[in-house]
């Protein structure tokens, strides 16, 4: 794996296809490229606002996001996020805006989503340092395809149905001692948990 | 550079976007001093990404596209006008200002004040704290009934476990017994949230934690 991270990933050849076509949008407002990602992605995020209980604001949703994506993408740096992560992001932080407006005025939130859950790119400051951001969406591909069926249901209900440890357990009828070894397990061999211990 | 981090499972719950705001701001306030843990983040971004290619798709429509298209052709704002300055400023700063020491404190015994700011979060359960321990001062020995989260804002605290420094992050439940220290020159100003409130275990009984577990 570190030989993997060592490899220089400069090269244009390495940035996957909705790289490109994000930072085409970002650089000259591509519309031919913005509707690729929109063919892309908008099927997955409108399944994302389904599965995680924002069905009847599905496609609102979906509009949402891709508003944010064509207002940012002269922000995006696919050496901090490849565009498939940047956009999980997006959508991810969309949801939960959502979410918080039905719950409560404008007046009343004092903390944008945005301070709290950061898009990768956003924060100028930061180093564009690894190589490990571009590698970790191919390991996590890879990777993936070995877990157990158990553990990757895990996830999937944690990401996509926005369930917390303890209502997967419930949902499940597992013990929550076992979800989180399940999920344990799985960012072990995705590499989050040796992480820990290189501090 | 700090030394306690939140655990993976914690992290995984941020990515996904399941914390309540209390947590998620302890956790970027984390993420802004620890590189480390910002890339562990990184790759469990990534992990959302790739969960969410691996899922079924829902049909999208032209015609939504054109709405975007429509919506995006009469946007005031332009793309580069999107800038970073919103974010210029830490969500601490927004919420409590440039200076700790001037908020309202309210003393709770000798060595300790704190001051709830819970209502800053309308809609969530939790019970929000700021807690100051004074530099050189102890803090009672207690224990928590429920699981909470504190970070450190300013200066360091000491107990049995060791010592916890600025953005250092720390997760206590019930298990844990301490009788905390402040360390160096400084107060000592932590942010915890509570899922529960505190167990009444000694004499103290309006105490709160880090400092009262
Ligand atoms: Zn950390």
């Amino acid at each position: 794996m570190s030989t993997l991270e060592q490899k220089p990933a400069r090269a244009e050849g390495r940035k996957d296809p909705w790289s490109q076509m994000l930072e085409k949008v970002g650089k000259n407002q591509d519309r031919q490229a913005y509707h690729a990602l929109f063919e892309h992605f908008g099927p997955q995020i409108k399944y994302y606002a389904m599965a995680n209980g924002l069905a009847s604001h599905a496609e609102e949703l979906v509009q949402e996001v891709f508003v944010s994506i064509w207002r940012r993408s002269c922000l995006y740096d696919w050496r901090k996020a490849a565009a498939s992560t940047w956009i999980f992001t997006i959508a991810r932080n969309q949801r939960i805006d959502m979410l918080r407006k039905m719950k409560r005025t404008s007046a009343e939130m004092q903390v944008e989503t945005e301070d709290l859950w950061q898009i990768p790119g956003d924060n100028e400051d930061e180093p564009v340092t690894s190589l490990h951001r571009l590698m970790s969406e191919r390991r996590i591909r890879e990777s993936l395809s070995h877990l157990p069926e158990e553990q990757i249901t895990v996830i999937a209900k944690v990401y996509m149905e926005n369930k917390s440890h303890q209502m997967v357990a419930d949902e499940l009828d597992i013990p929550l001692g076992t979800v989180k070894s399940r999920v344990r397990l799985a960012l072990n061999k995705l590499k989050v948990i040796l992480q820990d211990q290189n501090v | 550079m700090t030394r306690h981090h939140p655990d993976s499972l914690t992290l995984m719950e941020y990515s996904a976007g399941n914390l309540t705001e209390p947590h998620a701001l302890c956790i970027r306030l984390h993420l802004d001093q620890c590189p480390h843990c910002c890339s562990r983040v990184d790759t469990l971004d990534s992990l959302g990404a790739v969960m969410m290619e691996h899922q079924p798709k829902a049909d999208v429509s032209e015609s939504m596209f054109d709405r975007i298209l429509s919506r995006i052709d009469s946007d005031v704002e332009k793309n580069d006008v999107v800038r970073r300055d919103v974010h210029r400023m830490s969500p601490l700063q927004k919420l409590l200002g440039e200076d700790l020491d001037s908020l309202p404190w309210k003393r709770q015994l000798g060595d300790v004040s704190v001051l709830d700011i819970s209502e800053r979060f309308p809609g969530q359960s939790e019970q929000v704290v700021l807690q100051k321990l004074a530099a050189g001062g102890k803090a009672p020995a207690h224990t928590h009934r429920g699981e909470e989260t504190t970070i450190v804002l300013q200066g360091a605290f000491a107990d049995q476990k060791g010592v916890f420094n600025q953005w250092d992050f720390v997760v206590l439940n019930d298990q844990d017994e301490h009788k905390p220290v402040a360390v160096g020159c400084e107060d000592c100003i932590t942010l915890s949230v509570l899922s529960a409130p505190v167990k009444l275990t000694g004499t103290f009984t309006r105490m709160l934690n880090p400092f009262i577990r």
